[in-house]
């Protein structure tokens, strides 16, 4: 119900784009920064950091905010991000992608990693490879709803959320699971050293093991395999995928199943983190899938889909924490937790804006 | 054709099936079959006192839930609810109490900041060009901060009853009947009516059809899109007096989980989450239905768990029958 | 806007007089001279039908009249007075009201809400739906529709019903003249009679009718003078009853050059495809052809003729319903694109912007998304140097203009756009390539080049099936044509054939006789 006539003239500048002009080095810098999510999350990054850093200098934290914090601080970034990494893959996938479930899997998976190595003594191995299993067919579930009967994906996973969480919390009684196996299971999330000398500091051992693979991996799969293109091309365009001979259904299934799995994986690196498996673990506050999707918002992944980097994620992820973790310091008692809630909120609609307003200026006129 | 054409108009000759379309018919027949098996199984159920405090718990979410229906039928969305309806209840309940602000002034005020807050929110979907769900992500948020400013890190006690009328009390109700769902109705069938034949009304449903045309043909999209986030505000503001009720405590998660809530109450109704399509009183339906199914469990001695299950089941059947429904409508054609 | 509802402006009893007078006009867009001084009038109560081939001006000068451009040069008279050009508003206040081919309706609402969405009648600021009602109810009448029909959903009528609401809405608007553009489009011959109906209704209550269309054998149904464009000149401008549809057809396409026919020899083989009984209704049954390797095929036939879903069915897109296809001799089914690609067919759609590009990624990304599979090592990995080496040879090869294969495709011109949709198209060489509108909205350097792309490529071995209703293209390129009508083929011409010998037929003209039917005293033929 769009264009009225049919046939028509060849639009007056109709040739091929100019080159953009030629600008100074400066402007064009700062239109890049504008116009370019990463090189703006870069860029406030090193903002953010080095103002905490010279208010601790001076005096103002309550603690330095030091490499040492920075990466203690890291420990809240691994089930963060690979969250966020979950969502980027629905939210590329497009047709309004999203998945509001990622907590529920969290709770639901981190209980039955609980239940394996908790009260039925799996080694841990065996339960992790398991718990991922289980996050990815409860994926499945909403793959199923969102790809093959066509429920809007808000909808879909709105309504496993509720599920899911409901029988999360049905599976033990609404009571943890914080057995000796799984207060074990703790270690996973030690502090370690890095063979780097002194100056590097300890880095949480979950970092080195979850989230420094999972970041390659997604990073590889986004940009190197077949699957990634299948999935950037549906969330771009799926009419013009589908006469590409792409499988549509299948590739956004499958980025829901991946979503689930993801979130099985940061089941258990919560359960491990917390010495213990919740069956609310994904809703504390507003729950997880709330900062996943800010955060992979935040990133440049664009609601529309086609659009997002993992490395954008990355970096959203990191300002979030390192700017929370500068909070913590900077406000006393719980005004901290509070300021953070007003950063998150401000980066998100600021950037959006930013995002809007370049797009209409600049590149989308072009 | 012509078959189809007869079809078409004895299709909509029925006046009841007109006023209601066929997804709130198979609500209400949900809820009376529910209402007769509950009322059967337990001895409590159809108990005055049961009833209001079902209607009472349900109030809130329909009434944010008629200025929702508004906001998805425009194609858009609105998390922030729960967050803005902390800061009224703060504010409101601390102005009450410190300043002993009488009812009339004090809903006054409630309803003000909830429309301030509404504006924010339709302000930046109108004019930033962004995304629904992104901003108010983002005013969920903030919202949540300032009301956690505006707690001072306690809860606030020793509210009084100035709501009293609209509370769950025996004060707060008429004729056994909570004010506060009374209200509730009263606003949504005005609500009804002006989604229903108000011309600026009926521009909601033209505009999440198809924004690009509506704005083609004369609609002023941009204040049609405002108007709703402020309505929404506006009975956020209300929602924020009826949960004050009866004063007493107000705690500083209020509101959390709100949103969802109300979203899920709004598309078992029947309202599509792409727009265009959707009315006032599926919503009150489907907010009914999840009270109901709130208080049948916990009257069964059921676990408590099992209700955000029904409601996840719920939902997936609500727009999954819809689903069907548009897809055998479009092969009709 | 008006309160009360007033006809003086379309007046039964003013039938005759002119409404509409352009002199001279002129109009340029980037490069083309799209109008050369076209004059054009309009009467009162009569259907003037403006006819003449893609690019021929039609749809220019439709925009000038509507307001939505602005000529060079020239003049606009309306009922004598000058009417300020480019402004739709403007036209609009002067009465003039445009029907497009695409309902523009709000599907959830009903007929009524739809007629006069964004601009309903208030009286002192309230909402007037006593009057409103009785106007749409009015209007209903006046174009045949069933009164009871106003306030049934709009998504739920048929598509002839709605193009009869998108005519009543044009109608509220009170329109001295009434443009409709392409109206039966869309519609299957049996709705068409519908639509007549009202705009016989229309023409007799005074309003004067423009209508557009490529559909000849509807001119004499329905119009009572037809103005004949060509190269953005008026050829002819005469009383339908004057004219033929083979006369029409000689008027558009004009003498042609000798475009120095291509001489092409197409060996004697098996045939690549064969289809026999292809049917899926309403949109095409029985079809029967045949493609040898090597051949270029043309289905040619106006749009809605159902050629292009005949290309879907055979790309799995929309798989028929009967029929047989056979692709090397051996009987296939064809309902999915991957059982088409699995077969060696591969297709290019025809709407680039839709169905066919990427936009927001590079060139490489498009081209190789058709062959995942095959770039990638062990199904997996993306082979990007593989994918970047093949871009930039396709960019040489085909005369892609962009400075490289990481180039966003959004930022291409249109017909560098296709070339890279045809680019992907010819990472393998397929077996059989089915190509829709082709050279849509190309210029016409791209043009060529891409049908010279194609015939080399059937020049390889390829079997291809070309489905476009653009002449000059299906002449240069077909070595057989098949013209398609109203779903069934009708004609076959081989290379040489003369372009209005194909207009003709595919516009209905079935016999050497011509068609002499008079329209002006309402009879329907």
């Amino acid at each position: 119900m769009t264009t009225p006539t049919r046939i028509t003239p060849p639009a007056p500048g109709d040739a091929a784009r100019q080159e953009p002009g030629r600008q100074g080095p400066v402007r064009r810098a700062v239109g890049l920064v504008l116009a370019e999510r990463v090189p703006l999350l870069a860029v406030l990054l090193v903002a953010v950091v080095g103002y905490f850093y010279v208010l601790g200098q001076q005096g103002y934290l309550v603690a330095p905010y030091d490499s040492d914090y920075l990466f203690a601080a890291l420990d809240t970034l691994v089930p963060l991000c690979l969250l966020a990494f979950a969502e980027l893959v629905v939210i590329v996938s497009g047709r309004g992608g999203i998945d509001l479930s990622v907590g529920s899997i969290v709770s639901l998976s981190g209980m039955a990693f609980g239940f394996m190595v908790g009260l039925w003594h799996w080694p841990v191995l065996i339960a992790l490879v398991v718990t991922v299993a289980v996050g990815a067919v409860l994926g499945a579930v909403n793959g199923l709803l969102v790809a093959y009967l066509g429920f809007p994906a808000l909808i879909a996973t709105l309504a496993t959320y509720y599920a899911f969480g409901a029988l999360a919390l049905l599976s033990h009684n609404n009571a943890p699971i914080s057995t000796k196996p799984i207060q074990d299971v703790h270690s996973l999330t030690r502090t370690v050293s890095l063979p780097l000398g002194d100056q590097v500091p300890d880095v949480p051992l979950q970092v080195l093991t979850f989230l420094i693979p999972v970041a390659v991996l997604m990073w590889l799969l986004a940009n190197r395999t077949a699957y990634g293109r299948r999935l950037y091309a549906i969330g771009t365009n799926d009419i013009a995928a589908r006469f590409a001979n792409i499988a549509v259904r299948r590739t956004r299934f499958l980025a829901y199943v991946l979503s689930g799995l993801l979130s099985g994986l940061a089941a258990v690196v919560t359960v491990a983190q917390f010495a213990s498996a919740r069956p609310d673990a994904g809703s504390v506050g507003n729950g997880m899938a709330l900062p996943a999707i800010t955060i992979a918002v935040l990133g440049g992944v664009a609601i529309i889909g086609g659009v997002g980097r993992v490395v954008g994620v990355i970096l959203a992820g990191l300002l979030v924490v390192w700017l929370n973790a500068g909070i913590l310091l900077a406000f006393e008692g719980s005004d901290g937790s509070q300021f953070q809630l007003f950063a998150l909120g401000a980066l998100l609609v600021l950037s959006a804006l930013l995002n809007a307003y370049s797009l209409r200026r600049g590149r989308g006129a072009g | 054709m012509a078959v189809l054409t007869e079809t078409l108009i004895a299709r909509r000759r029925r006046p009841v099936a007109r006023a209601v379309e066929g997804q709130e018919l198979a609500l209400i027949l949900v809820l009376a079959a529910m209402w007769v098996l509950l009322s059967l199984s337990t001895d409590t159920f159809l108990s005055s006192d049961n009833l209001s405090n079902l209607l009472y718990s349900v109030a809130p979410v329909a009434l944010i839930g008629v200025g929702m229906t508004a906001v998805i039928v425009t194609g858009g969305i609105d998390v922030s609810v729960g967050s803005s309806a902390a800061v009224v209840m703060v504010v409101v309940a601390k102005a009450i109490r410190d300043s002993g602000l009488a009812l009339l002034p004090a809903l006054g005020l409630g309803l003000v900041i909830g429309l301030a807050l509404g504006l924010v929110n339709g302000v930046l979907v109108a004019y930033g060009g962004i995304h629904p769900i992104i901003v108010t992500f983002g005013t969920l948020n903030l919202y949540r901060f300032l009301a956690l400013r505006l707690f001072e890190n306690k809860q606030v006690t020793g509210v009084p009853d100035t709501f009293d009328v609209l509370g769950g009390g025996k004060d707060g109700e008429t004729l056994g009947i909570p004010n506060a769902w009374l209200l509730t109705m009263v606003l949504a069938a005005l609500m009804w009516c002006y989604m229903r034949y108000w011309a600026t009304g009926r521009h909601w449903y033209a505009l999440g059809n198809d924004a690009a045309a509506a704005r083609l043909a004369g609609i002023r999209v941009k204040r049609r899109v405002i108007a709703a986030y402020a309505l929404t505000g506006i009975f956020v503001g209300l929602a924020g007096c009826v949960l004050i009720g009866s004063g007493g405590l107000v705690q500083q998660n209020a509101g959390s989980g709100l949103e969802l809530r109300v979203i899920a109450a709004v598309v078992i109704g029947g309202t599509s989450i792409l727009g265009g399509r959707g009315s006032v009183l599926g919503t009150l339906l489907g907010a009914l239905l999840v009270g109901t199914v709130t208080s049948a469990i916990t009257l069964l001695g059921w676990r408590s768990e099992l209700i955000e299950l029904f409601i996840g089941v719920f939902i997936l059947i609500a727009v999954g029958v819809d689903l069907v429904r548009e897809r055998r409508r479009r092969r009709a054609r | 806007m008006t309160s009360t509802y007033d006809l003086d402006r379309a007046d039964p009893a003013a039938a005759g007089t002119q409404v509409l007078r352009l002199t001279g006009v002129r109009k340029r867009y980037g490069g083309v001279q799209a109008l050369r001084g076209v004059d054009f009038d309009l009467l009162r109560g009569e259907v003037h039908a403006i006819v003449g081939e893609n690019g021929a001006g039609k749809s220019t000068l439709i925009k000038i009249i509507s307001g939505a451009e602005v000529a060079d040069q020239g003049e606009i008279e309306i009922d004598g007075q000058q009417l300020a050009a480019g402004s739709t508003t403007s036209a609009l206040g002067a009465g003039i009201a445009t029907v497009y081919q695409e309902p523009q309706l709000f599907g959830e609402l009903t007929v009524a809400e739809n007629v006069f969405i964004g601009r309903e009648l208030r009286s002192r600021g309230v909402v007037d739906r006593s009057t409103q009602r009785a106007r749409v109810l009015e209007l209903l009448d006046r174009i045949g529709l069933n009164r009871e029909l106003a306030d049934v959903r709009v998504a739920d009528l048929p598509v002839a019903e709605q193009q009869l609401v998108s005519i009543a809405k044009a109608l509220s608007q009170d329109p001295r003249i009434l443009i409709l553009d392409e109206p039966s489009a869309i519609l299957t011959d049996r709705e068409i009679e519908t639509m007549f109906s009202a705009v016989r209704a229309l023409r007799d209550s005074g309003v004067a009718v423009i209508y557009i269309s490529h559909r000849l054998d509807e001119l004499g149904q329905i119009t009572d003078r037809v103005t004949v464009l060509r190269d953005g000149s008026v050829v002819a401008s005469r009383p339908t009853a004057q004219l033929s549809v083979r006369d029409v057809a000689e008027l558009m396409v004009g003498h042609t050059v000798d475009t120095g026919a291509i001489e092409r020899t197409v060996a004697d083989a098996e045939p690549a495809l064969r289809v026999s009984g292809l049917t899926r209704l309403p949109k095409f049954q029985n079809v029967d052809f045949s493609i040898r390797p090597g051949e270029i095929l043309a289905l040619y036939g106006l749009i809605g003729s159902g050629a292009a879903d005949v290309a879907r069915a055979l790309f799995g897109i929309d798989p028929a319903d009967a029929g047989t296809i056979a692709v090397d001799g051996r009987d296939v089914v064809l309902s999915t694109p991957a059982d088409a690609v699995g077969n060696g067919i591969s297709m290019l759609p025809a709407n680039r912007k839709v169905q066919g590009v990427f936009g927001p990624k590079s060139i490489a990304f498009n081209i190789s998304s058709g062959h995942l599979r095959l770039l990638s090592k062990w199904g997996v990995w993306v082979d990007r140097g593989r994918e970047k080496s093949i871009a930039t040879d396709f960019i040489r090869r085909i005369a892609i203009k962009a400075p490289g294969p990481s180039t966003a495709v959004n930022n291409l011109s249109g017909g560098n756009q296709q070339k890279v949709v045809l680019a992907r198209q010819l990472v393998e060489r397929p077996r059989i390539l089915l190509l829709e509108e082709p050279t849509q909205g190309v210029d016409v350097g791209a043009k060529d080049e891409i049908h010279r792309i194609i015939l080399e490529l059937a020049d390889s071995g390829s079997a291809v099936l070309v489905i476009s209703s653009d002449l000059p293209e299906v002449q240069q390129l077909a070595d057989r044509i098949l013209v398609v009508r109203g779903g069934a083929i009708t004609a076959e011409f081989g290379r040489g054939a003369r372009q209005a010998d194909l207009l003709a037929a595919a516009a209905g003209d079935t016999g050497d006789s011509p068609e002499v039917s008079s329209a002006t005293d309402g009879s329907s033929a």
